[in-house]
């Protein structure tokens, strides 16, 4: 074709359009809805589905793990959290349980997961609710497979070393089950801490995992005088002699410990892309952190809550997050991290004041502009009026 | 618990199916009209792909690019107009450079520059540079295919806005009519340019998801005049800046907007739309809905009953090419982008030359993909992230038959054999190990769109432009493909395309056509 060919040419607009009407008459005229890839997007991902409590075992003396069966589970990553959604009185609360089981046990014919959840010492109000009265065969709403704490072979090195304690140590359980079962290709070596032997959570389930690829250290930190192991805490010195010249940290436990650990991991110098934390949780004692206004602390204040055209006021007490307030009051609020960093609680909070606890300010630049804030990680420091997502 | 009925009104004027780009720009027009807007998006937030995720407590870049068709302040284009005309007020930050193209077979490695008002001289000086040019003329080539693009682009922009009669339109706009029936391959090729040149014009052709000799040269022309002749942006608070600005705008004038709700069914009655049910059950009536859920699933699914789907949207929706989806590996880096040696914003790459067709073949297939494109946010936005830290992403963007072959269980291989060889691929040609400064990373694959957004096999480009499907064509024939009175599309399914640019402008489109259906069935009675 030549230039000035082309450029004498005025027909080209109908002769597009007669093309693509050709393209029309000649379609097939059956409806085709397959969609492979959306459907193994909504396998993975199914939302909110029905669990079905059929085990209750023991994890320790003070450890209970819960066995949930659902015709369908998503193959979650080994480290990921499940909620639950329980109805405690009048009270609407969800709750994130790192999972104990492998992902290899969500295949099969009859699917499972596991969480392992320690009798709380004080006031763990969702945690007593179930370590008293789940029953077997009862069905719980949950999600599973959430949480950015797992093993990432692109981004980790291949030697992970766990620093756990307590009930931290599921997501560790699970990674070492997947690993056991050929399904996860790592090297993991798990420290970890408890006060004495009685105290360990999961030992015989811990012990079943050890391979050439899986090692476990228990550090018991109380007097324990016939212990021929690790002793103390999880010290420079002890995670230096466990680890490897490339080796990743992930750490989940206690807030406690975290403070302690990251102290500790300092004096080794190392990089930051090697050390993972998992989310703790709501901070346990928000008058704790710099910046809250300690003296608002026993107030209760008036939270006018709208839900598109609708409005409910209740009230919202000034040391405990917003999404409490909303649980409290039996209104459904989707939460999954419970650490201001999934976004699943976003809101806007439209007038009054509140604080964002430090630790767990997960909010997007553009979102902080505007007064989107996570409700879990939200406290109300006056009057306010916020408005949620329609449950 | 709350009850639904007394949330929502017993009915509204529109209600927008999607709180994405398009979805809200539809709603802003619609609102802007004085109608009564109810926006229902499934999502927990706006804005759908256009959006950023915080890992690690810092909120990195998910999907954007660039933004097309924004313009420097003194030459502002039509989605800088439109924000300001809706009084959006978008932080927009220049991004420095158009693009570098490497490619290793030919070995050619050049960086390009934009213009600022439509000038062409800045790209076709460094285009025929790099390919060597002693007598020059390879620089008039260049510019005189830019200059074409250029006033191809114009009249586009002009024609969308504007009814003229051919006769005007040949008078007018002649270079837009006389290419329109064209490959991008057809009409490059009469300016008897080298291989090279084509190549470094061409590197954007993955951006419109079709290869040159079957992509519709209006398209090719539209994208470089554009891009080159004025530059793209980006907000400072990365994509979701755009998505939420529109939401709160659309608030303060009236629109409702409510998350986490999911319209499972568009209920249609003797032809006409009647409103939508939610997937909890929730009825809520209006006569109107604008849908950006893709037209194969509102069509087979959706639409309740399905008897009130004609034959001929099945028709048309069977007679297009679904367009790409994506595949994006995005990353906080622990330097800055200098000490990586990242020098620039956006980088074309291919490593096994670029042979186009050979490259669309690659993108039918689940991988490894050679043609990639990288990101770094940083060099458009310093700020973006703290310092000693960047955000780089590297993308492709495959067809969506390529991953048809998807499970559960090989999903997390299939994501990091893809992963890890664009992170090699960039690692050797940036001289620098990435694998040593990984900070955080989080692999998009389809199955995460299709998550994330509800699209259709996981498509974020709508449907391929192809020569069966011009553009021309489509702004031609689009007023009779409305298949049923009251429902429209806002996506990169409509008429533009894919894109964030063009999605605010498919948005506009959906609004366009609930206005013009409201005049209809006002003057029929109805």
């Amino acid at each position: 074709m030549k230039v000035k060919g082309f450029l004498k040419d005025v027909g080209g607009a109908s002769r597009v359009t007669k093309r693509r009407q050709a393209a029309f008459d000649n379609a097939s005229s059956v409806p085709n809805a397959a969609d492979p890839i959306g459907a193994v997007a909504k396998a993975l991902h199914p939302g909110f589905i029905d669990l079905k409590l059929i085990e209750i075992k023991s994890a320790s003396k003070t450890a209970k793990t819960f066995v949930f069966e659902a015709p369908h589970l998503p193959y979650f990553k080994a480290g990921q959290f499940l909620t639950l959604v329980l109805q405690i009185g009048d009270s609407l609360v969800t709750r994130p349980y790192s999972i104990s089981s492998a992902p290899y046990q969500t295949r099969g014919e009859h699917p499972t997961v596991e969480i392992t959840v320690r009798k709380p010492k004080e006031n763990g109000f969702v945690a007593n609710y179930l370590y008293d009265n789940a029953k077997v065969g009862d069905t719980f709403k949950g999600e599973v497979g959430l949480g950015e704490f797992h093993y990432e072979p692109l981004r980790d090195a291949r030697h992970v070393v766990a620093l756990a304690g307590g009930s931290g140590i599921t997501p560790f359980l699970s990674m070492a089950r997947e690993i056991r079962h050929g399904k996860l290709d790592m090297f993991l070596t798990i420290l970890f801490g408890s006060v004495s032997e009685d105290d360990i959570i999961l030992r015989d389930e811990l012990e079943a995992c050890v391979c050439d690829k899986v090692r476990v250290v228990h550090v018991l930190s109380g007097d324990n005088p016939s212990w021929k192991g690790e002793k103390g805490f999880l010290s420079a010195e002890l995670i230096k002699k466990y680890s490897s010249e490339d080796t990743t940290y992930f750490v989940c436990g206690p807030q406690v410990m975290y403070d302690f650990l990251a102290k500790e991991l300092e004096k080794l110098r190392i990089p930051r892309r090697r050390i993972r934390f998992e989310v703790f949780g709501q901070a346990r004692d928000i008058t704790k952190f710099d910046g809250y206004p300690v003296e608002k602390k026993d107030e209760v204040y008036k939270l006018t809550v709208c839900m598109g055209i609708d409005e409910k006021e209740i009230p919202a007490k000034a040391n405990e997050p917003i999404a409490v307030a909303l649980e409290r009051a039996g209104l459904k609020i989707h939460t999954a991290c419970r650490s201001g960093a999934c976004g699943f609680c976003r809101l806007k909070v439209l007038s009054g004041e509140f604080f964002v606890c430090p630790a767990n300010d997960g909010r997007r630049h553009a979102d902080i502009d505007f007064n989107y804030v996570h409700a879990c990680s939200t406290y109300p420091l006056s009057d306010l009026k916020v408005r949620v997502n329609i449950d | 618990m709350s009850d639904k009925s007394k949330c929502f009104k017993k009915s509204y004027d529109v209600i927008v199916v999607g709180g994405a780009l398009a979805g809200l720009a539809s709603a802003l027009t619609l609102a802007k009209k004085g109608h009564d807007v109810l926006v229902l998006e499934q999502h927990n937030l706006p804005g759908g792909v256009a959006t950023s995720f915080v890992r690690g407590g810092v909120e990195i870049e998910g999907t954007l690019h660039e933004m097309m068709s924004i313009g420097p302040k003194e030459y502002p284009l039509k989605i800088r107009n439109f924000f300001d005309e809706m009084g959006v007020d978008i932080d927009w930050l220049r991004v420095p450079d158009a693009y570098r193209f490497v490619d290793d077979v030919s070995g050619v490695n050049v960086l390009i520059h934009p213009g600022t008002h439509g000038d062409m001289e800045i790209p076709a000086k460094e285009i025929a540079d790099a390919v060597g040019d002693p007598d020059g003329k390879v620089y008039e080539k260049v510019l005189r295919l830019l200059n074409l693009c250029h006033t191809v682009y114009q009249s586009v922009n002009t024609l969308s806005v504007t009814h003229m009669s051919k006769a005007q339109m040949l008078l007018k706009h002649p270079e837009f009519v006389k290419t329109a029936g064209y490959s991008a391959k057809e009409v490059i090729d009469t300016f008897d340019l080298p291989q090279k040149a084509i190549d470094i014009l061409c590197a954007y052709w993955i951006y419109v998801g079709n290869v040159i000799e079957t992509l519709p040269f209006t398209i090719f022309a539209f994208l470089l005049g554009d891009y080159l002749g004025y530059g793209s942006y980006v907000p400072r608070k990365f994509s979701f800046e755009m998505p939420l600005k529109m939401a709160e705008r659309a608030t303060e004038m009236g629109v409702q907007i409510e998350y986490g709700q999911r319209v499972s069914k568009i209920l249609v009655k003797n032809g006409h739309v009647e409103g939508v049910r939610l997937e909890s059950g929730e009825e809520i009536a209006s006569r109107y809905v604008v849908c950006s859920a893709y037209p194969n699933k509102a069509y087979t699914e959706m639409v309740e009953p399905q008897s009130e789907v004609p034959e001929g949207a099945i028709k048309f929706v069977n007679a297009k090419t679904l367009g790409l989806t994506c595949f994006s590996v995005v990353m906080l880096l622990d330097k800055d982008p200098a000490e990586l040696n990242i020098k620039d914003y956006s980088t074309f790459y291919a490593p096994n030359g670029m042979d186009q067709k050979k490259i669309f073949e690659e993108i039918a297939t689940p991988g490894p993909y050679n043609y990639i494109t990288s990101i770094c946010t940083n060099l458009a936005n310093p700020e973006a992230s703290p310092k000693g830290t960047c955000i780089y992403s590297i993308t492709t963007l495959p067809r969506p038959e390529g991953w048809f072959g998807v499970t559960e269980e090989n999903y997390e291989e299939m994501k990091k054999k893809n992963a890890e060889h664009f992170i090699d691929l960039e690692s050797k040609r940036l001289g620098v190990n990435l694998r040593d400064h990984i900070l955080e990373l989080v692999i998009e694959a389809p199955p995460t769109i299709s998550h994330y957004t509800g699209a259709f096999q996981g498509s974020v480009y709508g449907y391929m432009h192809t020569m069966d499907d011009h553009i021309v064509a489509r702004l031609q024939m689009g007023e009779k493909e409305n298949y049923i009175q009251g429902l429209s599309f806002a996506g990169a399914h409509q008429i533009s395309g894919d894109g964030m640019g063009p999605a605010v402008t498919n948005g506009r489109k959906g609004a366009k056509i609930i206005l013009d259906m409201m005049e209809e069935d006002k003057k029929e009675g109805k």
